[in-house]
């Protein structure tokens, strides 16, 4: 079963006028939901969340694409600073699948670098 | 003098509950709910409850003789008996509720200013969360009529245009805008000046009496066919940041003495949010003016390029707050070749305007020095890593030889280009060779014909994709135009109509792109 963040509902989710992120934590592994256009708007709340994902110390932290409808290179550079970054603890691992967010990811060859799962139970399910 | 308890109050009560001889008599509590206790008492402390059906509601099944309500400390109670019972309970309640009355009174005018500030409040929220200025003053005009109960109002305010001029624009509430068209705008009349002057409010029960009204020549008073204002109220709306009145509410009503106290405090609150919403847009707008005049001020001059036409488009985000990530360069290299530059910087308004300012003038530098494409992106990766941190920038950097007749490029993480060879479909060159500046470190090169009669079309992500288009079909789209495109007489228009049929003339992101016709006449 999912734990909610226990920051709770208004700090835990952050929505941006047409995309949202939520952070989860599931036993140890922290997952950031993102839904809706993940842009130079919604880049930073994932940036936001990306952190205080960090300060949980998860093994992993999965971000699921599955609900994003538009990948611009602004969203790309946040899963570049999650993956690298200063603040990247956790080993990252991304949920994208079709054209939508991976054909982006595929152009900037991000695809080398990311740990791309098609599902998010996929992402889990690996050890 | 402290007020007593509810559980004083309540046993107070419960002691009046006697029979004819005196003597106490059994009563019960029932505990009354918030909504519960507002229905039966209203702003009452105690009341005598004799409707019998209310009775048979809150206590079922009871043949109740007599029962008061009591209200206090956010807590209610009925307190009840089915025994005989002497006159003394509902007299008990008069005395208390007439003792408790300047309390009740206290109470209504307390939650009265409660909720006007709730309103005020609410109303400040939702104008400052807003930087459309058209949006901030009808929104203030219509919330400050409501909340003055005026008949009519209006905001004028005051905005700069591109030439520094200042002038004046209006919204209305309350009455249809032609109401209001047929009449020149406020002047500094007698009337008008302390508001446009900042000299503070001005409240009158009737503005016709007023000794400054009809002065202003032609009209000697109310204009004919003029709205009838009798009330009036104006209030300027003054910059938070540099005390310049930015404009100015006025309300009206036909009637006299419609604006109290309290109207002038909830007018001025509104102005007081209208101020800090409107001086937000400015700062906004000015910040956005910066980074597009920034963005174009560093756009390049194009070289002349023998033997080629090159066609340039910069075209800063229409929409939202985007502006200033994307550019193109066109570098005449010292051995004669030339080179073509697309990129993008991630990130939007002066920041981003200034990043892609260094790269553009790092990559014209390793250009200059005729590195091979592969080694300008890399030179210019590691540099970008370094200067900016964590950046992320894509662009695709291509040298076009004029001796040899090639094109050899590399792309950083840049959409591909398109080629267009005599006589052969368009083609996509450069597709994800490489990771964005910034993130990369090996940049391939590739290298094709470019012969006499070929277009090449660089562009970036602004003219193919935004929320409500993917990525594939915004390319498909484009490549489907480019056949028609070259078919025109003249690019130039071929161009904007292109881009506009790809936009739907509304891009909420900077568009950069080149297009190169190799002439093919000798280059010298």
């Amino acid at each position: 079963m999912a734990e909610t963040d226990a920051t709770g509902k208004s700090l835990g989710d952050a929505a941006s006028s047409a995309g949202t992120v939520a952070l989860e934590n599931r036993n140890g592994t922290a997952v950031l939901r993102v839904g809706g256009a993940l842009d130079l708007a919604l880049a930073p709340k994932l940036r936001q969340l990306a952190e205080r994902a960090a300060r949980l110390e998860p093994a992993v932290l999965v971000i699921d694409l599955t609900g994003v409808t538009f990948l611009a290179s602004a969203g790309m550079a946040e899963l570049v600073r999650a993956h690298r970054g200063r603040t990247a603890s956790a080993p990252l691992r991304v949920v994208a699948t079709g054209r939508i967010t991976l054909r982006p990811l595929q152009l900037t060859r991000l695809t080398d670098e990311l740990v791309i799962y098609p599902s998010l139970s996929e992402a889990l399910a690996t050890g | 003098m402290t007020t007593p308890g509810f559980d004083d109050l309540l046993g107070a009560v419960r002691r009046a509950f006697v029979d004819g001889s005196g003597a106490p008599v059994a009563t019960g509590v029932r505990p009354l709910e918030p909504a519960e206790a507002r229905a039966v008492l209203g702003d009452h402390v105690t009341v005598a409850v004799t409707d019998r059906a209310l009775l048979a509601d809150l206590v079922p099944g009871r043949e109740i003789t007599a029962a008061i309500a009591v209200a206090g400390d956010g807590r209610g109670a009925l307190v009840h008996t089915t025994e005989r019972v002497g006159g003394t309970p509902s007299a008990v309640a008069e005395a208390v509720d007439a003792a408790t009355a300047h309390l009740a009174g206290a109470v209504r005018r307390l939650r009265s200013e409660a909720a006007v500030l709730d309103a005020l409040h609410s109303t400040g929220r939702e104008l400052t969360a807003h930087l459309d200025i058209d949006r901030i003053v009808q929104d203030a005009t219509d919330a400050a009529t409501q909340a003055t109960g005026a008949g009519f109002g209006a905001f004028f305010y005051n905005l700069v245009d591109e030439f520094g001029e200042s002038y004046t624009l209006y919204t209305i509430s309350g009455v249809p805008r032609e109401a209001f068209e047929r009449f020149p705008m406020p002047r500094n009349t007698e009337v008008f000046a302390p508001t446009f002057d900042g000299a503070g409010t001005v409240r009158s029960a009737d503005i016709t009496q007023d000794p400054r009204f009809g002065k202003n020549a032609p009209y000697q008073g109310m204009p004919e066919g003029h709205l009838p204002v009798c009330s009036y109220l104006a209030v300027s709306v003054l910059s938070p940041t540099t005390g310049e009145v930015l404009g100015g509410f006025f309300f009206g009503h036909p009637e006299p003495d419609r604006f109290t106290a309290r109207h002038e405090y909830l007018a001025e609150g509104i102005a007081a949010y209208s101020a800090i919403a409107l001086d937000n847009a400015r700062l906004y707008e000015r910040e956005r003016n910066l980074a597009s005049e920034l963005s174009r001020s560093m756009l390049p001059v194009v070289p002349a390029t023998p033997g080629l036409d090159v066609l340039t488009r910069y075209l800063p985000a229409a929409t939202g707050s985007k502006v200033g990530g994307d550019w193109f360069d066109v570098i005449r290299l010292p051995s004669g070749a030339t080179a073509f530059v697309i990129g993008d910087v991630v990130g939007h308004g002066v920041t981003a305007a200034t990043v892609m300012g260094q790269v553009r003038t790092a990559i014209r530098c390793y250009a200059l020095l005729e590195l091979p494409p592969s080694e300008v992106l890399r030179n210019v990766s590691a540099l970008t890593g370094g200067l900016f941190g964590e950046s992320f920038v894509t662009c695709f950097y291509a040298v076009h030889r004029a001796d040899d007749g090639t094109l050899t490029y590399a792309n950083a993480g840049h959409l591909p280009a398109i080629l267009v060879r005599p006589d052969a479909e368009p083609e996509e060159i450069g597709e994800a060779l490489a990771q964005p500046l910034g993130v990369g470190a090996e940049f391939p090169q590739r290298s094709t014909a470019f012969p006499p009669g070929a277009d090449l079309v660089l562009y970036t992500d602004g003219l193919v994709e935004s929320r409500t288009r993917d990525l594939t079909l915004g390319v498909e789209w484009l490549l489907a135009g480019i056949p028609g495109l070259l078919a025109s007489a003249d690019l130039g228009p071929a161009w904007d109509k292109l881009v506009d049929e790809l936009t739907h003339g509304r891009h909420d992101d900077d568009i950069a792109l080149i297009h190169v016709r190799n002439r093919g006449e000798d280059g010298a």
